[in-house]
């Protein structure tokens, strides 16, 4: 019997029960992806079973590059010996990446995203489903190698790689060739690690010492770290230390399931996620939780007045009040179940987008977690959608004549406090994706190369590839299609963190300390600073006579190195006597002396959160030039692409062809900022049309309630102008005071989030201004498409007897 | 003034066409107060919605102060109910939303008159209506009777040229019924034109015309003889 009239009721008003069910829907389906997305984040790295008792060791020492804090650890032969000098520490291992990106199996090459040489303790440590092998014996001898079952399968088909050997080709860093023997095969690891390589294998000889690698330390259950910390520095100290008494360096431990949200240092194995992300995405998904119940709730009290008269002919008739409850309880359950359903309907295409967009199957193995989330959110808006109305039942009980029934004094301060609190959210949200828009799109143009993007990077390619860098540059200047070819040691976004001691006329180092003072260095190819166009503010560009011979060097620095250098002015720092001094024993490389000449302005080779460093530009026969970039004429792309690959595969046939854009690349470098942008924007447009959708309901309501008021001011001589605006009046007034809250709170919640940056565009009044007129014209759209149907309305129509 | 020519009104259902006005011709003259009677369901709501400008007639002519109604554009019937016309409806239509004085002072809000005039002018009917202590109550709290007389007081408080009163009675006990009456002939004596339906023969008697209307025919017009 309830059933009936609920369902009756329901369809009674389509539309309104249509805002409430999307509202609610949207909402759900971005509340389950948001907190599926958040459980991924914040549990990486705890598939570990040992994930706890693991830590990343680091050092830091200010007199080592500036003190800057490196993931890996340099030389760290000495590890070993630590396991035996602190007795809380169990275990550990070691991960050196495998350089070159490339290996070789029958003559063929192959790409690797990543892979590491690793100590044969990897498997106590880690955690990772071996599909063939033994854990204790797999990595037991040296170059023994696993493979992950992805890797196996594009390298080696559906064979068994047992037994299969890989070779390492020799040449990058100075390495000699090598060869490794699979041993193993494991599962591929899971996308909440921090790592997955493609294979891990033991180094062929002991390669530790003299390397830079992440170490991990396994401790002991129960071990304090602090004194796993102190046992390291003792030992450093007596161990390692050349002068014992100014120990300065320090020791860092990290958690192992900290390192994907906090750990930002340098030469990370991949970039850290963002914890900025994180919190960004948890305000979002609470304000779509508050958005959309308030509105439901909102929704609900406005049409208890339809079904007011049913629900006093009933008390009349003597039915309870809680057979009344029930009713506003099984027409919720209708909502909520509707609203389930509805979202697992968009759930679907939504997950298969994001999986295809950034390799991640959230969905996937959560069927728990989703039934949870909807099950916990269902229930909020059952109950908190419900209260209100109940409160209406329980006055209607108290009052024993129907002359109260309309509880509309009270009713109507509820929904306007809901209505500044929806549309204060939704301004804030908007404020956020502008700025964080702007600030990144501003990155973004800052960033070198991206303007034209016509520049393509060979990034990181192979030595035997480097030390061919000019026939290359020859070959490919012939075609018209290419503009100009140049070379770099770091990649675009990328850090240049080697710095190196110098002299220079008139700078006065302490002798003592000259090993320490040192400066950024960047070698580069001579057309580098014409290919991004860096712009001199003194002096020029390489010139022909730049030779290795000493005493004919050239020098460009940067803005920051000229006051790094304590000079102001461009002018006067050009043609003074430079050099750079490098000392690796053996190496017999040596770094010409000669003259400053020229002085570039400021440019942002790193991301913007970091202030442009002092470097040092200079250029040095086939020395160190790890990244090819290219630029060719924007309009002939297609051309210049394939005369590219021409001259690849004839110079380096074995070698895959293999380039990005810059831009692309910068796009990576601002990831986060990208993704949060995108990710505001989506719930930000949820969270704006949910609060429109229930202004429009809002306003529906309230003017059939109106509409008699309406008919009677018109026969007494009101405008249609005079009707609307007496409708529209308290929703802009709603939206202005919800305007006057906002502002302020997004105006300092952006000022923080700007903070990351070093540079950073201006919260301009702008951005309020126009955020303000969005929403004021949004609402004033939505509610005027109400008033107007209303006011125009003719009053015969809205006056017949009641 | 009003000049109704051959006026029919109705409404199409699916294969018929119901009249509810039909031929309807009907003259009144400024300073006349003229009662409609008819039974129920005769059309008189709808003869008086056509003369107030609310609805419009299906077919025929009809002349409000001269001007032939279909071409009075929408802008100007808004003034017309400004400044010309009162309405007293059947159903009163108070605002729920608005106290007694507010809903009193509505018409005046919209001729734009000043806060302070206003004041007096709705103080005075609130006194003539002895409803003073009920200024601040709202519709939902007060009596039919009660809801009856604000209903009046709105009508009449812009002192419109044209008041047309859909059963300004019904719902008051005869006493206060007699007083209205009264304070409708008063009105109209001091130039107002009116237009009432009334099923109570006696109150015609205050009118100087009567016309009766069955069927949406008109089948008896009069002068009232012993006018009260
Ligand atoms: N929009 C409409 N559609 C169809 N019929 C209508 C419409 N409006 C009014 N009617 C019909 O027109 C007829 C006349 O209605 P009207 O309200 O004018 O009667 P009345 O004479 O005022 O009656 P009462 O004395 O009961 O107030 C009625 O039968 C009514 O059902
Ligand atoms: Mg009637």
């Amino acid at each position: 019997m309830i059933l009936k009239v609920v369902i009756r009721n329901l369809l009674k008003h389509p539309f309104l029960n249509l805002v409430k069910v999307i509202g609610l829907s949207l909402a759900l389906t971005g509340i389950v992806f948001i907190a599926l997305f958040l459980k991924n984040e914040l549990s990486y790295d705890s598939y570990h079973s040992k994930s706890d008792r693991i830590y990343r060791y680091t050092i830091t020492d200010p007199d080592f590059l500036g003190g800057k804090h490196f993931a890996r650890t340099i030389n760290p032969g000495y590890i070993p010996e630590l396991k035996e000098a602190i007795p809380e520490l169990e275990n550990f291992t070691r991960l050196m990446p495998v350089r070159g990106g490339l290996i070789k199996y029958e003559e063929r090459f192959y790409n690797i995203n990543e892979a590491f040489e690793c100590d044969s303790t990897f498997f106590q440590v880690f955690d990772a489903r071996l599909l063939i092998g033994d854990k204790q014996k797999v990595l037991g001898n040296p170059a023994s190698m696993v493979v992950t079952e992805s890797f196996a399968k594009r390298v080696f088909g559906e064979t068994n790689p047992v037994g299969k050997v890989l070779t390492l080709p020799a040449g990058q860093f100075y390495g000699e060739q090598q060869d490794f023997t699979v041993q193993g095969m494991m599962k591929d690891f899971p996308s909440n690690s921090h790592f997955y390589p493609d294979f891990i294998t033991t180094p062929g000889a002991d390669q530790f010492a003299n390397s830079w690698a992440w170490t991990y330390l396994l401790l002991a259950e129960n071990a304090n770290p602090e004194n796993v910390k102190s046992g390291i520095s003792v030992y450093l100290k007596n161990n390692r230390e050349t002068n014992p008494e100014e120990m300065d360096t320090q020791v860092h431990l990290q958690k192992l399931n900290d390192i994907h949200l906090k750990s930002h240092k340098l030469r990370e194995i991949e970039p850290a996620g963002s914890l900025t992300n994180i919190y960004v995405l948890t305000i979002a998904a609470l304000i779509l939780l508050l958005i959309s119940i308030s509105n439901y709730a909102n929704l609900n009290m406005g049409m208890t007045g339809f079904s007011a008269k049913y629900m006093f002919v009933n008390k009349l008739l003597g039915s309870s009040k809680y057979s009344i409850a029930s009713y506003f309880f099984i027409e919720g359950l209708f909502i909520v179940v509707t609203t389930s359903i509805l979202s697992l309907m968009i759930a679907f295409p939504i997950n298969s987008l994001i999986a295809k967009m950034y390799g991640l199957n959230l969905l996937n193995g959560n069927t728990f977690s989703v039934a949870v989330i909807v099950l916990l959110f269902n229930l909020s808006a059952l109950i908190l959608g419900m209260t209100p109305v109940v409160s209406f039942v329980s006055s209607l009980f108290r009052n024993r004549t129907k002359r109260n029934v309309s509880p509309k004094m009270a009713k109507g301060r509820v929904s306007s406090a809901l209505i500044i609190f929806q549309y204060g959210f939704s301004i804030a949200l908007i404020v956020s994706v502008i700025v964080i828009s702007k600030q990144t799109r501003y990155a973004l143009n800052s960033s070198i190369g991206v303007n034209e993007d016509n520049i393509v990077c060979f990034e990181s390619v192979h030595s035997s590839i480097q030390q061919k860098f000019k026939v290359l540059k020859a070959e490919l200047l012939k075609y018209n299609s290419i503009e100009s070819v140049s070379a770099m040691m770091e990649p675009p976004g990328g850090e240049a963190n080697d710095m190196f001691p110098f002299e220079m006329e008139g700078y006065k180092t302490d002798e003592q300390n000259q090993e320490y003072d040192r400066i950024g260095v960047f070698p580069c190819d001579y057309s580098f600073a014409s290919i991004f166009n860096l712009q001199f503010l003194s002096g020029e560009n390489f010139s022909k006579k730049n030779t290795d011979a000493d005493g004919s060097g050239e020098y460009i620095i940067n803005e920051a190195a000229m006051h790094r250098l304590g000079y102001s002015e461009p002018d006067k720092i050009t043609g003074k006597e430079f050099r750079l001094i490098f000392s690796a024993p053996g190496s017999g490389i040596e770094i010409p002396g000669g003259k400053i000449i020229g002085v570039v302005k400021d440019f942002h080779l790193q991301s913007l959160k970091s202030a442009v460093e002092p470097l040092v530009f200079f250029k040095r026969e086939n020395l160190w030039l790890l990244n090819f970039v290219i630029s060719y004429k924007p309009e002939m792309q297609a051309q210049a692409l394939n005369d590219m690959k021409t001259v690849w595969n004839s110079l380096f046939p074995e070698y895959p062809f293999q380039y990005e854009h810059v831009g692309a690349m910068y796009k990576k470098v601002y990831k986060a900022e990208l993704l949060q942008a995108r990710l505001l924007s989506v719930f930000t447009t949820i969270a704006l049309f949910i609060s429109s959708m229930g202004l429009f309901g809002m306003a529906l309501i309230s003017t059939q309630r109106r509409v008699k008021e309406i008919g009677v001011r018109k026969v007494n001589g009101a405008r249609v102008s005079e009707i609307v605006t007496m409708l529209n009046r308290d929703y802009l007034m709603w939206v202005g005071v919800a305007f006057i809250i906002a502002s302020p709170v997004a105006w300092y919640a952006m000022n923080r989030w700007l903070e990351n940056f070093a540079y950073k565009t201006g919260l301009n009044w702008w951005i309020f201004l126009a955020t303000g007129l969005l929403a004021l014209g949004i609402a004033l759209l939505t509610v005027s498409i109400q008033s107007w149907k209303a006011a125009t309305r003719n009053p015969v129509e809205a006056l017949r007897y009641e | 003034m009003i000049q109704l020519k051959k006026i029919d009104k109705y409404y199409d259902a699916k294969f018929q066409r119901t009249f509810i006005l039909k031929g309807v011709n009907l003259e009144v003259k400024q300073g006349e107060f003229v009662t409609i009677m008819g039974p129920s369901g005769a059309g008189k709501s709808t003869l008086l919605n056509i003369i107030g400008l609310l609805d419009e007639p299906s077919a025929g002519e009809y002349y409000f102060w001269d001007e032939p109604a279909h071409k009075i554009k929408e802008k100007q019937k808004v003034q017309y109910h400004r400044s010309h016309i009162g309405f007293i409806f059947q159903a009163f239509h108070l605002i729920d939303e608005l106290n007694v004085y507010e809903n009193i002072e509505t018409p005046l809000v919209y001729r734009s008159v000043k806060g302070k005039e206003r004041k007096a002018m709705v103080a005075d009917l609130l006194d003539r209506f002895n409803m003073v202590a009920k200024k601040d109550l709202f519709p939902s709290q007060l009596s039919g009777g009660q809801q009856q007389l604000v209903a009046i007081a709105r009508a009449i408080i812009g002192s419109p040229k044209l008041l047309l009163a859909d059963e300004p009675t019904g719902n008051l006990h005869s006493e206060q019924g007699e007083m209205i009456m009264k304070l409708l002939k008063k009105l109209n004596e001091e130039g107002m034109t009116i237009i009432q339906v009334t099923h109570n023969e006696d109150f015609a008697q205050y009118g100087t015309r009567v016309v009766k209307l069955i069927d949406g025919l008109i089948r008896e017009d009069y002068q009232v003889e012993n006018r009260k």
